[in-house]
């Protein structure tokens, strides 16, 4: 970059924190988005669509802060954009408590917010995009107790639940949904639930520990698709992962993506965590250019089922080949247990 | 070496050997029993989980215990280790097209390696050349490591091995346990050596013992620094290189608080925070007790939160243990 094409950068960042109303035309919008954590691949696929989205128009300037899983620091990245006056704030807040009250500055500023899928204790924002994480975990045990019925006749089994860190929404909702599922049929059985904080190497060796302690595991339920996976790679290291089948939540994209994973026919099926980015940008761009509208409170955006051959004995039997993904809402499978997964 | 220190150092060894036996046999008493009426904890399948578990840690320790010998310390180690799993899964994955797979996989983990041997040599020259403390600069390169990582491969964990391809060969490969649990005996073996019977072990102390001392007998200060961070920094590349065969990912984010624990061993094992006095057998002993306890606690399902308690509770233990009868 040449000193020439920084002079207009600078300039823009002193008119933003000059914070004087522009009029115009050609006016510049400035979207601001707080990010409570680069480093998982969920939150790297949330920049990844958010920064292509608002590419499209060109207008838009868009700033994305890493608060690398720290309170404090997205509390002090926030309270630096409210200073900056952008057009438009879109926080992913690292923990509920600890960004409530900068997020009503924000809103005293007047500034639009967006809360994206972690909620807050207060409703300081002007619009709140979620996913239902409670909502994945109970079809996520939906689809394994039908993975049993269809295994047994019965929905009998053990069950094996690796768990992100403790204590966290998303840990917590996953958890507790496909745990109502299960509590409905006493023989199914919770045999082992190890804590891998969400990472695939921890889970590989918790796995390992699991399956030395127990002879029969009919399903590994990890709470993220790197769980899983990691489960997978060591069952597959004591030759049991044939009789396992793994289910895991995200669902993202790309090469190193859960969906992928369930192409492979590593997962057995995969839950998706929306990125709730696309509704942001739209929501967003609704309001920054038109003043009289007014949004939702709160938009849910639902989760999808991806399923693949191997998530069940329905499946098994079939020829060989190119690995068939289907892609729907689960309702309509988990209804029809006699056919075989799409 | 001085007699009394030979018998001091067998004295500190046997006192770690003696902490491990203990734990080894709570470990037999409490293990849960598979339906055979085996004990579980003594499965030679369990065992060896417990090698291949402890070696990547096993081997960034045995680096850790020449710089800790020095009176330094290497915090960057866990960075390093993460740095040396994307480039590997980014060799394997994106450079040397067309190359033959066994020279493609060289390719990818020399790279690896040799970035870390790099990364250490930078530490090993800024804190021998500069003269800054080790915590200092290795504390940035922490940072900064970490940082390289994370924009080559933009934040992105690399899947690699489950096609059929160099990477899947690779991974095959290098997580045999054999291949780890061997590679971990080799390096341990030859550190042995090379801290016990060459005259840069005995360098290497002489500079922990006492620095001025070492000046003002000629002993090359710098140089030796320099290898030993280097050192530091190339097994720490090469234990990025069994990790990402291991778990199948170059991952940026691995190796957080890698050299916390490798630090805990190191001490555990009875070497002197302060430098000078300490072995490798004694890092062997102590990376043992970690892994022995948690394989003990986790098979039986004891709270993860208990389990960091109890950790805590046996490394002031063992270390005090050590103190108390050095002193008698």
């Amino acid at each position: 970059m040449t000193h020439k094409s920084l002079v207009p950068v600078a300039l823009a960042l002193c008119l933003c924190s000059c914070s004087a109303p522009r009029v115009g035309t050609d006016k510049q919008y400035f979207v601001a988005f707080s990010q409570c954590n680069n480093a998982e691949p969920y939150r790297a696929a949330q920049n990844a669509l958010m920064t292509k989205l608002f590419a499209a128009y060109p207008d838009v300037k868009l700033v994305i802060a890493d608060a690398q899983q720290d309170n404090s620091r997205q509390v002090a990245q926030v309270e630096t954009f409210i200073r900056q006056k952008p057009d438009l704030l879109i926080v992913a807040p690292n923990e509920r408590a600890a960004l409530t009250a900068v997020m009503g500055q924000a809103m005293e500023a007047k500034i639009p917010t967006i809360c994206l899928e972690r909620d807050i204790l207060q409703p300081n924002y002007t619009t709140y995009i979620r996913s239902d994480n409670v909502a994945i975990g109970r079809m996520a045990g939906e689809f394994i107790v039908d993975y049993l019925k269809r295994k047994y006749g019965e929905p009998k089994g053990k069950i094996v639940q690796m768990r992100g860190l403790l204590g966290v929404e998303g840990e917590i909702n996953r958890d507790g949904g496909a745990r109502s599922v299960f509590a409905k049929y006493p023989t199914i059985q919770i045999v082992a639930e190890p804590v891998a904080d969400w990472i695939q190497a921890k889970a590989k060796d918790r796995m390992t520990e699991v399956l030395r302690a127990q002879p029969k595991i009919d399903v590994v339920y990890g709470h993220n698709d790197p769980m899983a996976i990691g489960a997978y790679l060591a069952a597959k290291e004591l030759g049991r992962e044939k009789e396992i089948a793994f289910v895991g939540v995200d669902g993202l994209g790309g090469e190193a993506g859960g969906i992928q994973k369930v192409k492979d026919g590593v997962l057995a099926a995969t839950f998706v965590y929306p990125l709730c980015v696309d509704k942001a940008v739209e929501i967003g761009n609704h309001i920054l250019r038109d003043p009289a509208f007014h949004p939702e409170k709160q938009y849910n955006i639902d989760s999808t089922i991806v399923v693949g051959p191997a998530s069940g004995p329905a499946a098994v039997g079939r020829p060989s080949g190119p690995a068939p993904v289907g892609v729907g809402h689960a309702r309509p499978l988990l209804d029809e247990p006699s056919k075989p997964a799409q | 070496m001085k007699p009394w220190t030979a018998a001091a150092a067998k004295l500190r060894e046997s006192q770690g050997l003696m902490a491990l036996a203990g734990i080894v046999l709570l470990a037999i008493v409490i293990s849960p029993v598979a339906s055979d009426g085996s004990r579980i904890f003594l499965q030679i399948g369990n065992l060896t989980d417990i090698l291949r578990q402890i070696s990547l840690i096993g081997i960034v320790s045995l680096g850790m215990t020449l710089v800790i010998l020095t009176g330094g310390i290497d915090l960057s180690v866990g960075s390093t280790l993460a740095l040396s799993t994307s480039l590997v899964a980014m060799g394997l994955t994106r450079a040397w097209p067309g190359s033959g797979y066994a020279a493609h996989i060289l390719y990818a983990i020399a790279a690896a390696t040799l970035a870390g041997a790099l990364a250490g040599a930078v530490n090993g020259a800024a804190i021998a050349g500069l003269e800054i403390q080790p915590f200092i600069v290795t504390l940035a390169t922490m940072i900064g490591i970490r940082g390289l990582a994370k924009w080559l491969t933009g934040n992105a964990n690399i899947d690699i091995g489950f096609g059929r391809d160099v990477a899947a060969e690779f991974a095959a490969a290098f997580r045999q346990k054999p291949l780890v649990i061997g590679s971990y005996a080799v390096l341990a073996a030859v550190f042995w050596v090379l801290l016990g019977r060459t005259v840069f072990g005995r360098h290497v102390r002489a500079i922990g013992d006492n620095e001025t001392a070492a000046r003002y007998a000629g002993l090359p200060i710098r140089r030796v620094k320099i290898v030993v961070y280097a050192l530091s920094g190339l097994l720490a590349g090469f234990a990025g290189v069994l990790y990402a065969a291991g778990n199948q990912q170059g991952n940026p984010n691995a190796g957080v608080a890698y050299e916390l624990d490798a630090i805990a061993a190191v001490v555990i094992g009875g070497t002197r925070l302060s430098g000078g006095k300490g072995s490798i057998a004694g890092t062997i002993v102590g990376t043992l007790i970690m892994g022995v306890l948690t394989n003990m606690l986790r098979l039986g399902n004891v709270d993860s939160n208990v389990e960091m308690m109890v950790k805590a509770v046996i490394i002031v233990l063992a270390v005090a243990i050590q103190r108390q009868r050095r002193m008698d």
